[in-house]
Formats: structure tokens, C-alpha cells, sequence
């Protein structure tokens, strides 16, 4: 299983295995990882689960649907060109050694 | 070793209608979940309790076979779990996405609520119910749904109508006869423009339930229109209300708004944490199982009271208080999980950046009248139903 490493807004790392198929957003929930809020649960529709993705992964995530570009516009902390919704973003092999940054607010 | 759920006889469904927040407080410190007798159900009303039911859908399903509401409005997405209920709200996402609220529905908001204002600007008092919010968030519905040749009284009485029938839980005839009425009306209006929708494809949710993807066929698109209407009036009508009245009661916090209206969206989540619109809505348990230490049995049907999570004082200082400058946290006003409110957006933009900022704005000194105090009411759905204010002209 890939080891994925969360930083919250105050700079603590926390490295996890995380399960293929589930969502970043359900890994940092299980893992108890402060600052993910996701008051919807994986629907994309409230954007409390933005997070910064490591750069170097952009390929392996995956491009930004539509409807979450659209979501990102709204985010509580600052869109970056490394925002995702962790909700949208699926754990696969590739993902092993990625950094996902928590915004200071959701 | 978990307990069994209390039971408690001495509240009175008038008592809850009149201020429910006593008895929140009380059922709160009691258990995670309190049988109400005259409710009918078990209250769950501590904030993480409820956040925790909304992330196990399987176990607290919204999916209800005796259902008021299925009865009244048919088989709605409200009352749908999983991939059911996935697939029917990507039919009408789209309509609610922000980017379309912000480059296609707020115009619209705005010339409406500029309208609304100008026909009062003159008159130096005016209750707010019936002048401003109860037709902005009916004028605006009928847009957002894509209904043509409707006045926005008639789909207030058809949204009371059909929430009346869906808490119709006596049975009485005549609540039933008005809600029967009001789903053919609504239902004939659908018909007079759905063809038109289909081929003129724009943002209405009409419009984006027969052009999705997986379009939806007449009945999901009867059932689903008559669910946002019964469910999508009252909450942007009641926020625009409690948040004007928030900020009247507290003129420190309102003259930091004025001086700078990117507070609005702030004040706007603080206004439906302090007073949620809707109260509390139901879920079925489907096993037998634990929660927080008392024991819930397969088929116990729970209310989940989001204004009682919303004053937990666990979570919340002062949590009766109106404060928009608080640590900023989620509430639980739009719900939770995969049934998060999908006109949260609509909502945040409406009320929040267009609705009261034009009227604080336009109407000068406006103030609440002391001789003439607001009214609050509800508790399944709560919010002011007079809004007596004057300004200067
Ligand atoms: S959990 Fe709500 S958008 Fe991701």
C-alpha cells in the first residue's frame, strides 16, 4: 500500500499507508488527520476538503473534473495550482512518497 | 456497557414550536439520543454525534418506505441513499455549481432584490417578511427551477402546501386535500415548459434534469421539483430574515459589515448556525447499534436536530449569542454527508452577498422597532415570521 504524508497547516507530518481505491479525503479522516473538514462527505460540494498536492504527482492524480475546478474557486484558503478537492482524488500505487499540504482553513 | 435511549414525556411539540433551545440544552446533557414522545422520535443533538451519523449512511438511512414525503411528492432524492441518490443529484448540480450562481444567477438575484427594495425604499417601515424575503426566495426558486407564468404567492402556497403534507403526521384531511392540490398545480407547471427545456438547454434545474447525462424521466422530475420546492423556499426566506435581525441586535458587528461586505459570506453562516433554518430532519436505523453508549435498534426512526448541534456548547462559546467574529468551525446548518444541502451555494451568494448588503445599504439607519418586537417560531423549520423594521427616508 502507498505511504501518503500529510502536513497540517502547523507543519506536523503525519505519514500513512493508504488503501487503494478510497479517496485521500476518507485516508485523512480514518488516519484522524486535523483540518479536513469534508462536511459533505465525498459529494464535492462543499470544498472542506482542499488540500495541496505535491507537484511531482500531478500526473499520477489525475486531471481536475469540471465541477471540481468549479468547487476549488470557492475554497475558505487561497486556490493554488496544487489544489484538489481530496475527496475527488482516488489512492493508486503510483501515489506512494506523496505530500498532501492541509490548508490553515477550510 | 450502552445504554438504553431515554425516554422523556413532559415536552410539549408547542413548547418546541416556541423556543426549542431550552429543551435542546436539556436533551443534550441528558443522552446522545432522547425519546420525545410528542415528537415522536429520538433526538440526537450533540454536534459530533450527528456528524458521525451523517458519515455511515448504510447504518442512518434517508430511505424511508412509510415516508410523509414520498407519499405526498413521490420518490424524491431526499428520501434516496447511495448510488440512487448519487446519479439523481448530478441531474441538478449543475444548476447550483458556484461558477454558474456567479456568472449566470446572481444578476438576476440582484435585479430582483433591487426591485424588491425599491418598492418599499419609500414607505419607512415594513414588516420583512412578506415584503423582502418571502418573494425574493420565491422569485428566485421559480428562476432557478426554470417555471414560467407562476407569481411567487403561488409557489409559497405551494411550498407550504406540500411541507404541511409531508408533516401531516395525523393525518388530517384537509392538510392532505392542499397538498394533493398543490403537486398538480406543480406538476402542470412542469408539463407547460419541460418540452421548452429540452430544447433550449440553459442553467434552470429543469433544463439540466432533462439534458444530463443521465436525464431524469417525468416522475424523478416531478418528485425532485416538488422536493426543492417544498424544501428550498423557506431556508434562503428564514436566513435573510435571522441575519438581518442578527446584525439589527448587534449594530458593533453590523457597522463592521457595512465598512466591509466580504464579511457578509461570514455573517450569512453565523446567522444559520445561531438560528438554522431547518431544525431537524429524520433518518432510519437499519441495525442494531451503538452510538456514543446508548443503544439504537434496526428500524428506530432518529431526528437529527441540527440547530441543537449548532448551540453545543462543546463545540460552540456562547453558542446562543449571534457572533460572527467566533473561531471559525463548520456548523451543521446545510447537514452533513451526501445529502449536504446542494443550494448551500445559492444560498451563500443570495443572502449573503446580494440580498442584505443591498439592504443594508439602501435603507438608511434601518432599525428593529421596539414597540413592534420580531417573532420566531419553528423548530423542525425555524426562523423569523415577522420582521418589523423603519428607516430613515
Ligand atoms: S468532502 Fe465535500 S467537497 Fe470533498
Amino acid at each position: 500500500m502507498p505511504t501518503i504524508t500529510f502536513i497540517t497547516a502547523e507543519g506536523k507530518q503525519h505519514a500513512v499507508t493508504a488503501e487503494i481505491g478510497r479517496s485521500v479525503m476518507e485516508i485523512a479522516l480514518e488516519k484522524s488527520i486535523p483540518g479536513v473538514v469534508a462536511e459533505c462527505n465525498g459529494s464535492a460540494a462543499c470544498a472542506t476538503c482542499h488540500c495541496y498536492f505535491d507537484p511531482a504527482f500531478t500526473e499520477a492524480i489525475g486531471p481536475v473534473g469540471e465541477h471540481e475546478s468549479d468547487m476549488l474557486d470557492f475554497t475558505a484558503a487561497p486556490r493554488r495550482p496544487e489544489s484538489r478537492l481530496s475527496c475527488q482524488v482516488r489512492v493508486v500505487d503510483t501515489l506512494d512518497g506523496m505530500t498532501v499540504r492541509i490548508p490553515a482553513m477550510q | 456497557m450502552a445504554h438504553a435511549v431515554p425516554v422523556v414525556s413532559d415536552i410539549a411539540v408547542s413548547d418546541l414550536l416556541a423556543d426549542p433551545y431550552p429543551i435542546y440544552k436539556r436533551l443534550r446533557e441528558m443522552a446522545p439520543a432522547v425519546y420525545v414522545d410528542s415528537a415522536r422520535l429520538a433526538l440526537v443533538t450533540r454536534f459530533d454525534d450527528i456528524m458521525a451519523i451523517e458519515r455511515d449512511s448504510e447504518t442512518f438511512a434517508s430511505s424511508n418506505p412509510g415516508s410523509l414525503v414520498n407519499k405526498v411528492m413521490g420518490h424524491t432524492m431526499m428520501r434516496k441513499d447511495g448510488e440512487a441518490h448519487a446519479m439523481e443529484r448530478r441531474a441538478v448540480e449543475i444548476s447550483f455549481r458556484p461558477g454558474t450562481i456567479k456568472n449566470h444567477w446572481a444578476a438576476q438575484f440582484e435585479a430582483t432584490s433591487d426591485r424588491l427594495i425599491a418598492d418599499i425604499e419609500s414607505q419607512g417601515a415594513a414588516d420583512l417578511f412578506d415584503t423582502l424575503a418571502a418573494p425574493m426566495a420565491s422569485l428566485a426558486l421559480i428562476e432557478l427551477l426554470g417555471l414560467k407564468d407562476v407569481s411567487w404567492q403561488t409557489l409559497a402556497c405551494w411550498s407550504q402546501a406540500l411541507m404541511d403534507g409531508a408533516g401531516n403526521y395525523s393525518g388530517d384531511p384537509e392538510i392532505s386535500a392542499r397538498a394533493t392540490e398543490a403537486a398538480a398545480g406543480v406538476d402542470a407547471a412542469i408539463d407547460a415548459v419541460i418540452a421548452w427545456h429540452r430544447e433550449n438547454p440553459n442553467p434552470a434545474v429543469l433544463s439540466s434534469m432533462v439534458n444530463a447525462e443521465n436525464p431524469m424521466n417525468i416522475e424523478q422530475i416531478r418528485a425532485n421539483i416538488k422536493v426543492i420546492i417544498g424544501g428550498g423556499l423557506n431556508e434562503p426566506r428564514d436566513s435573510i430574515l435571522s441575519l438581518t435581525l442578527g446584525l439589527l441586535s448587534n449594530p458593533a458587528q453590523r457597522a463592521e459589515v457595512m465598512a466591509n461586505p466580504d464579511l457578509g459570506p461570514l455573517a450569512f453562516e453565523e446567522a444559520i448556525r445561531w438560528i438554522s433554518p431547518i431544525g431537524m430532519y429524520p433518518r432510519r436505523v437499519t441495525r442494531d447499534v451503538e452510538l456514543s453508549g446508548v443503544e439504537l435498534r434496526a428500524g428506530d426512526q432518529i431526528g437529527l436536530c441540527v440547530g441543537a448541534a449548532n448551540r453545543d456548547d462543546r463545540r460552540f462559546d456562547n453558542p446562543d449569542s449571534f457572533d460572527l467574529f467566533r473561531p471559525k468551525q463548520p456548523h451543521l446548518a446545510f447537514g452533513a454527508g451526501p445529502h449536504f444541502c446542494a443550494g448551500a451555494w445559492v444560498a451563500r451568494q443570495m443572502v449573503g452577498r446580494i440580498v442584505v448588503p443591498m439592504l443594508f445599504s439602501r435603507l438608511k439607519n434601518l432599525r428593529l422597532r421596539p414597540d413592534a418586537p420580531a417573532r420566531i417560531h419553528g423548530w423542525v423549520f425555524r426562523g423569523p415570521v415577522s420582521l418589523p423594521v423603519a428607516w430613515d427616508i
